[in-house]
């Protein structure tokens, strides 16, 4: 249980900053509006995110699964941050 | 979701419901009892201090005339005036006093409609300690950040309890199979948390935006801003109106006229706070913070170079900042500060309903593990948790009507009262858990430690009328109600805790038959 837990709350973590800065980087919004879509997003993501890492039969495939949604995004991250 | 997805989900509910359920426990039953702080505050201090007269206007320059030739204000430190109202007869100013070049102390002060000092208010903070222990449990430096994590869990058994409840959360929303023994306690656990929902999201969500909003802050920070906080804090509203010290003296005067001008500039607001930054420099500045109660959780804020009285900053809708804005409604939500007692008074109820799931989501599992064959059991594990919960829920609770007890008995200038009935507060709930641990007879325990609660939370409303009588009297003939209220939240819990104490003897007696 504790593998599954880290796996959640650390991918988790990175996985909703990740996401919510692609929204910010691709999104026309205004500065302060873009900041609270982010914050409004981001905690349940990185609490969905754990939910998603628990229901997974084991540890192994919780990290893997996760990881694997988690460098997509970090890539769209990199590209968007290079492009800026 | 498969079957084993849900299996495995939730058998992660039931372990994160059981990890956090004691703190989760005293974080929800602080923070109910929290949405009355202010009246928890004024019931502690407004009965020694009774005035006879009641004024929302305050003569300022007169205030600060008087506390600056009894005190050596510190130019560097805090100067916080909060300001007499509909809801609160007396003025608490909080400053800090130079004793020496390097040194400094805390002082709060109570003063009278008129302006007059009246009291000292450093020892009476029961209310800011409940509250305190909602947010950080009394944890220096990391307990903000230890209870927006378990926050953060309590978020996630939240989410996990709809996915696994999904399928039957319409068709069984109002089940309640009050003769099977573990279906009671899952039907309860379930009706409960489904009916309150949007009210433990709120909860959770808002919970973790006070707590780990800095986890954000730092990696918004890092990645868009290239590591310039200011950058970030700029985009966020947060209006830096610093002035540089010129260390040129300048006694601080005019200030009613300065509030007149706030005012009329900010339109419809009760101003309730005034600080001054750099007090009695030069180059000290003043600020009006308010609320507009005929909208929503808007805050209006202005301030003014005190010398020259420039106006520094003016802001009528939250900052005219949406981040700002937004935040102001998550507080609004969490604090319940928008429609009167009636609103908090929900929330309380919710509040408790929620220290209710988190007691049946530990009775059910008790029961489990009690129901496993022998060789299967952990004895210590089933031991420790029983404790927890009897211990540490009751405990809470317990702790807590003697805290108000003696809140009340202290005479209220006592040097430390406020450091003592902490350690009242905490050696109590310390000692339930300790006695928990070394008691087989829970049930029994559970029942009698409830009914003992139930009679301390019942004397504070007694000693209440025989130690301060006058003075309650006093408040209530200006209508100032917060010594009933807060006597209406003790005996509600007070019958709480009999009733359950009551039901579980009943059961016991049942099981025994």
């Amino acid at each position: 249980m504790w593998s599954r837990t880290f796996a959640g709350l650390i991918i988790g973590l990175l996985l909703s900053v990740s996401l919510v800065l692609n929204l910010n980087l691709l999104l026309p919004i205004k500065e302060d509006t873009m900041l609270l879509i982010g914050l409004l997003l981001a905690f349940p993501i990185w609490a969905g995110i754990q939910v998603w890492g628990y229901s997974f039969t084991s540890s192994k495939k919780a990290w893997l699964t996760l990881s694997l949604v988690l460098i997509p995004s970090v890539l769209i991250n990199a590209v968007l941050l290079l492009l800026r | 979701m498969n079957k084993d997805s849900l299996k495995a989900l939730t058998n992660a509910h039931a372990w994160v419901g059981l990890v956090i359920s004691t703190i989760l426990f005293i974080i929800f039953f602080a923070g109910s009892i929290s949405l009355f702080r202010d009246d928890i505050n004024a019931w502690e201090l407004n009965p020694h201090y009774a005035v006879n007269e009641q004024s929302e206007t305050l003569f300022l320059d007169s205030v600060i005339s008087t506390v600056s030739k009894a005190y050596n204000i510190n130019t560097h430190g805090y100067f916080i005036l909060s300001m007499p109202s509909a809801e609160q007869p007396l003025a608490n100013l909080y400053f800090e006093e130079k004793t020496s070049a390097d040194k400094h102390v805390d002082q709060h002060l109570i003063l009278a409609p008129d302006g007059e000092i009246i009291g000292h208010g450093n020892g009476s903070s029961w209310g800011d300690f409940l509250y305190e222990l909602h947010y950080d449990l009394h944890i220096p430096e990391v307990g903000l950040y230890f209870v927006g994590i378990v926050s953060l869990f309590f978020f996630v058994a939240l989410l996990s309890g709809v996915v696994i409840h999904w399928r039957k959360i319409i068709s069984k929303f109002f089940q309640y199979r009050k003769d099977g023994k573990k279906d009671k306690l899952l039907d309860a656990h379930n009706l409960i948390g489904v009916m309150g929902l949007p009210f433990h999201i709120m909860y959770a969500f808002s919970g973790l935006v006070f707590n780990l909003l800095i986890i954000y802050q730092i990696s918004y920070a890092v990645v868009l801003y290239g590591g310039d906080q200011s950058k970030l804090l700029t985009a966020a509203g947060v209006v830096d109106v610093h002035l540089e010290e010129t260390k040129i003296v300048l006694p601080v005067q005019g200030i009613d006229n300065l509030y007149l001008t706030a005012k009329t500039s900010l339109g419809e607001v009760a101003i309730n706070r005034i600080s001054i930054d750099h007090f009695g420099d030069e180059s000290a500045s003043v600020k009006f913070i308010g609320a507009d109660k005929s909208q929503f959780s808007t805050r209006k804020e202005a301030t003014y170079h005190i010398a020259s009285g420039r106006v520094l900053y003016l802001t009528k809708d939250n900052f005219d900042n949406d981040l700002r804005g937004g935040l102001a409604v998550i507080s609004s939500l969490h604090f319940g500060d928008f429609a009167g007692y009636l609103i908090r008074v929900l929330f309380f109820i919710l509040g408790i309903g929620t220290c209710y799931i988190i007691l049946t989501g530990n009775l059910m599992w008790i029961q489990k593990k009690a129901n496993l064959r022998v060789e299967k059991q952990n004895p210590m594990g089933l031991k420790v948790v029983y404790a927890m919960t009897t211990g540490g829920f009751i405990g809470t609770i317990f702790a807590s009507a003697v805290g108000f007890i003696f809140a009340r008995v202290i005479p209220i200038d006592s040097i430390g009262r406020s450091d003592l009935i902490a350690y009242i507060f905490f050696g109590c709930l310390f000692t339930a858990i300790i006695v928990s641990l070394n008691i087989n007879a829970q049930k029994q325990f559970a029942a009698i430690f409830l009914k003992i609660t139930a009679l301390v939370l019942a004397i504070t409303p007694i000693l209440d009328w025989l130690i301060v009588s006058q003075g309650i009297m006093a408040m209530l003939k200006l209508g100032y109600y917060h010594v009933i209220v807060v006597e209406v939240m003790l005996l509600s819990l007070a019958l709480f805790c009999w009733l359950i104490a009551s039901r579980i003897l009943v059961n016991k007696r049942t099981e025994s038959d």
